[in-house]
């Protein structure tokens, strides 16, 4: 049966993380098959929410390309990413916003206040989910666009994400030039990115561009409730806020 | 026949006499000092004709509730009792018994009291008094905004019904600001008495309002003195030519971290050139200011002319009650087409100041006002009716009418208009950005002194596709300064913005707050003298520059808010809580209930149910059942939870700690 190149050329064709041997097998399976588009939407699900860094093979091919040695070394001045890379982001903050406005703008969200302009709101629990970004709907992008601004960043916000291949290797990344699909609220931790050959990097940190790189989408769902969890935690202690006065 | 009429004050009565009798009525006294009693000849016209005419007036409400005397003592019966304890209404007795007695003789009762809320409450507790004397008299309202002559005739002769929702709105908001005021206030007095010290012989009260106000205090304090400042980095780039210095700002403004912007400067640099992506010059304007409204008139006076918004707004009901300004409580910012403002700036060519420039639009400057999104249905804008001398009027209504004069031809004359040029460069990956400004048209900022717009320093030419290498480029650091504590600007835009109170009792809350010594004020740009006076705020002065130029790229020159412009330096005063008030708010809000007394939520959706009684969508008695059973849950909480709020009164007015 060509089933399995078939369902391998569709999901490479979607520039999704390479998938291994043996979720090609497990999908494809079932008999009588299901039609490839079901079954690509199921790779997909599969693939994004995946740990690239598990070497099981269970789900992506153990053997994807990964970031060039000393990518991370802050000596060099530029240099660049050979080939097409998967990536997952493990952590994102926004730079343009100084962390004790991100800590303030939580805090009240915590005592189930939102402010909008200098009126004073009160957040019922449907509408917290949008603030947060914790629900995962498919109109939460539109949700989070309109509700926290501040949260998923303006036009000339500027986020770092910390990123990690497949071999587990950690980096920063930054917006070079704005990219929309990046934000506090938009982005998940555990979404995959295709870092694209060519991709420039100054004193080992990613600069990003919406043309050198690919948001796939996806979360980890235990990865992105932790962060969410400790994020007012991290951002309190980065500025010595976390000890008692 | 006989026609009784009656306004809220004797100033208005006063006017309203002398316009509708010409000049000539017979005064006669009353057992009240300050009420008098005209009579003269009137033709209201359609079914009435020709009348013989009284007028007089009340002062202000004529009745008040209060408790029955069984309920005199502050701890027996309960305070929360107080909830649905008998009412009894008492009116004051000589002047209900003139009106009484005018009323005999009277078919028709006229009630002229201001067209509002309050004045349409009024006006039933004059029906009421009226009714004891006469059962059977027939009852119109005069519809009126201002006392010109022309428009009090008119209204005159085009009277209309009194408004029952609105009456039943205000006797609503009576009753629950009776119940929940004393029952409040009671209860926190009795409980807290037995701390002792400061608070042994205090009346704390409580109102709903008064608590959502200082709430806005006390958060703002809090936000001041948990600030942590925060370093940021930015790059500012230089340019000379043709002997003239260019200042660039980043696009990106600022960040907060330094490697990022070490490695995006390292990248500038390593460009050398910077090149220029675009050169364009269009037209700008500075737009001029929407028709005034009671809110804006007190946000202005503290700013500009440094009065208290209570102050301010006495100066303007006197100015009103002389006719030389309309009535100073509305919402509305947009002028009725009908109204003949030409007429209204005709008035002013006179004036030494502004006659000149009222002139010009006179003949043929006048452009309609812009029109807002705010209409009260009642009253319009805020604007002179009569030239006045600046020699007949008081150091303040003088200067609070040229204010309001001032604003006024603003509003009828034309936006400013200006040319603005802007260039972007691209250095490296970097974009940057400069403005320049020639201002070429004041037009009503010649009038408006209150704010200005003027050239920014002149911009060598740039075509696109130059490159160049930067005279200087720069890696900048600076650090965050803590917000400013609130002004009285401030504290009234969050009290519009939440919902707490009207635009005609803001101004009172925030005195209130203060005699009850919730809050203090002090001195901007001196030390803030507080108890809680550490660490922190204080470096403000330093940091601040460096602020101000991070965000300099995003100040446009067409906005029209006015928020960031005037007065805004030192000498402001601005309002820090008191040990006291601070205990108070933070002793309710650390009870966790689902909604605190001190935030602005609770007095919002009651202000919603008094718009919704006037609507018509709900009625006074369901409201009350409502706000009575809603605030009495509160109280039962408060009750249980006293505790808390006794333990934060120890932590900030006796200084102890928290119990481990």
């Amino acid at each position: 049966m060509d089933l399995i190149p078939q369902l391998r050329r569709a999901i490479l064709a979607q520039s999704l993380p390479p998938p291994s041997q043996t979720l090609l097998t497990t999908l494809t399976s079932r008999s009588p098959p299901p039609p490839i588009p079901s079954l690509l939407a199921t790779a997909k699900a599969r693939l994004l929410a995946s740990d690239l860094t598990n070497t099981s093979g269970t789900v992506v091919d153990p053997s994807l390309p990964v970031f060039p040695p000393n990518i991370d070394l802050a000596t060099v001045q530029e240099s660049t990413i050979s080939q097409n890379t998967h990536v997952q982001v493990l952590d994102i903050e926004n730079l343009s916003l100084s962390r004790w406005e991100q800590v303030e703008e939580l805090e009240a969200i915590e005592r189930g206040e939102r402010t909008r302009g200098r009126q004073v709101i009160r957040v019922t629990d449907e509408e917290n989910g949008e603030v947060d970004g914790l629900s995962s709907t498919a109109g939460q992008t539109q949700a989070s666009r309109a509700g926290g601004a501040a949260a998923s960043g303006g036009a000339n916000a500027v986020h770092r994400l910390v990123l990690q291949d497949g071999r587990g290797k950690k980096v920063f990344a930054v917006e070079l030039k704005r990219i929309s699909g990046i934000g506090i609220g938009k982005t998940h931790i555990g979404e995959k990115i295709l870092l694209r050959a060519g991709a420039a990097v100054a004193r080992g940190t990613v600069l990003l561009t919406p043309e050198n790189c690919t948001l796939l989408g996806g979360k980890i769902e235990a990865w992105h409730e932790a962060w969410m969890e400790g994020r007012l935690a991290r951002l309190r202690e980065s500025v010595g806020a976390d000890r008692p006065q | 026949m006989k026609v009784l009429c009656v306004a809220e004050k004797p100033s208005i009565s006063k006017a309203v006499a002398g316009h509708l009798s010409g000049g000539s009525f017979s005064t006669h006294n009353t057992r009240n000092k300050f009420i008098k009693n005209y009579s003269f000849d009137f033709d209201f016209g359609q079914q009435w004709g020709s009348s013989n005419v009284t007028m007089t007036c009340v002062t202000g409400h004529l009745t008040n509730v209060e408790f029955t005397s069984e309920y005199k003592n502050w701890s027996h019966p309960p305070p929360e009792s107080l909830f649905t304890a008998p009412i009894v209404t008492n009116d004051k007795k000589d002047i209900a018994k003139n009106i009484a007695d005018q009323a005999k003789y009277a078919r028709l009762l006229v009630i002229w009291t201001d067209c509002d809320r309050e004045g349409e409450h009024i006006g039933q507790e004059i029906v009421d008094a009226a009714r004891k004397g006469n059962a059977g008299i027939q009852v119109k309202r005069a519809k009126f905004s201002n006392v010109e002559r022309a428009h009090v005739l008119s209204a005159a002769r085009r009277l209309v019904e009194l408004d029952e929702k609105q009456v039943n709105a205000v006797a609503a908001r009576i009753e629950l600001d009776l119940r929940i005021g004393y029952a409040f206030t009671r209860f926190i007095t009795n409980n807290l008495k037995h701390l002792g010290g400061p608070l042994a012989d205090l009346v704390l009260s409580y109102g709903s309002c008064q608590f959502p106000t200082l709430g806005f205090v006390v958060d703002r304090y809090f936000r001041v003195k948990n600030f942590v400042p925060e370093p940021f980095w930015g790059i500012s780039l230089m340019h000379k030519k043709e002997g003239k210095q260019v200042r660039f700002s980043w696009a990106r403004n600022r960040l907060f971290d330094r490697m990022t912007a070490v490695l995006l400067y390292e990248r500038c640099l390593a460009a050398k050139k910077a090149k220029v992506t675009k050169v364009q010059e269009k037209p700008t304007r500075k737009f001029k200011p929407l028709p005034l409204t009671t809110v804006e008139l007190q946000k202005a006076a503290t700013r500009l002319l440094r009065m208290s918004g209570q102050q301010a707004m006495t100066i303007a009901e006197g100015l009103y009650n002389k006719g030389f300004i309309s009535y100073p409580r509305t919402e509305t910012d947009r002028f009725d087409k009908g109204m003949n403002l030409r007429a209204l700036v005709q008035k002013q060519t006179t004036d030494q100041r502004w006659g000149p420039f009222a002139q010009g639009l006179v003949n043929g400057g006048f452009q309609q006002p812009r029109e807002g999104k705010h209409d009260d249905k009642a009253h319009p804008p805020i604007h002179p009716i009569a030239h006045v001398a600046p020699t007949a009027l008081t150091y303040d209504e003088g200067r609070l009418y040229e204010y309001v004069t001032r604003r006024f031809l603003a509003c009828c004359s034309e936006d400013a208009k200006g040319m603005a040029t802007d260039i972007e460069l691209l250095f490296g990956d970097e974009h940057f950005s400069t403005r320049g400004i020639i201002v070429l048209e004041r037009n009503y900022l010649d009038v408006y002194i209150y704010e200005n717009w003027t050239d920014s320093t002149e911009l060598p030419r740039f075509t696109v596709g130059e490159q160049f290498e930067p005279t200087e480029a720069m890696m900048t650091e600076g650090k965050t300064s803590p917000p400013n504590y609130l002004t009285e600007a401030d504290l009234i835009a969050l009290m519009d913005a939440n919902g707490i109170g009207t635009d005609a009792t803001m101004a009172e809350h925030i005195q209130k707050i203060q005699d009850r010594e919730y809050v203090a004020t002090t001195t901007r740009g001196g030390t803030a003298a507080t108890e809680g006076d550490e660490d922190g705020p204080n470096e403000a002065p330093a940091t601040r520059g460096g602020r101000g130029r991070g965000r300099g790229g995003r100040g446009r020159g067409g906005g029209a808010g006015g928020s960031a412009r005037g007065g805004r330096g030192s000498g402001l005063k601005v309002f820090v809580p008191t040990q006291l008030g601070v205990a108070l708010i933070l002793g309710f809000d650390r009870m966790s209930f689902e909604t605190s007394l001190g935030k602005p939520f609770l007095r919002k959706e009651m202000e919603l149910q008094m718009k919704a009684i006037c609507q018509g969508s709900t009625t006074r008695r369901a409201v009350l059942e409502q706000s009575i059973a809603q605030y009495r849950q509160v109280f039962l909480q408060s009750q249980e939870q006293v505790g808390v709020l006794k333990q934060a009164c120890r932590e900030f007015i006796f200084g102890q700690g928290p119990r481990t």
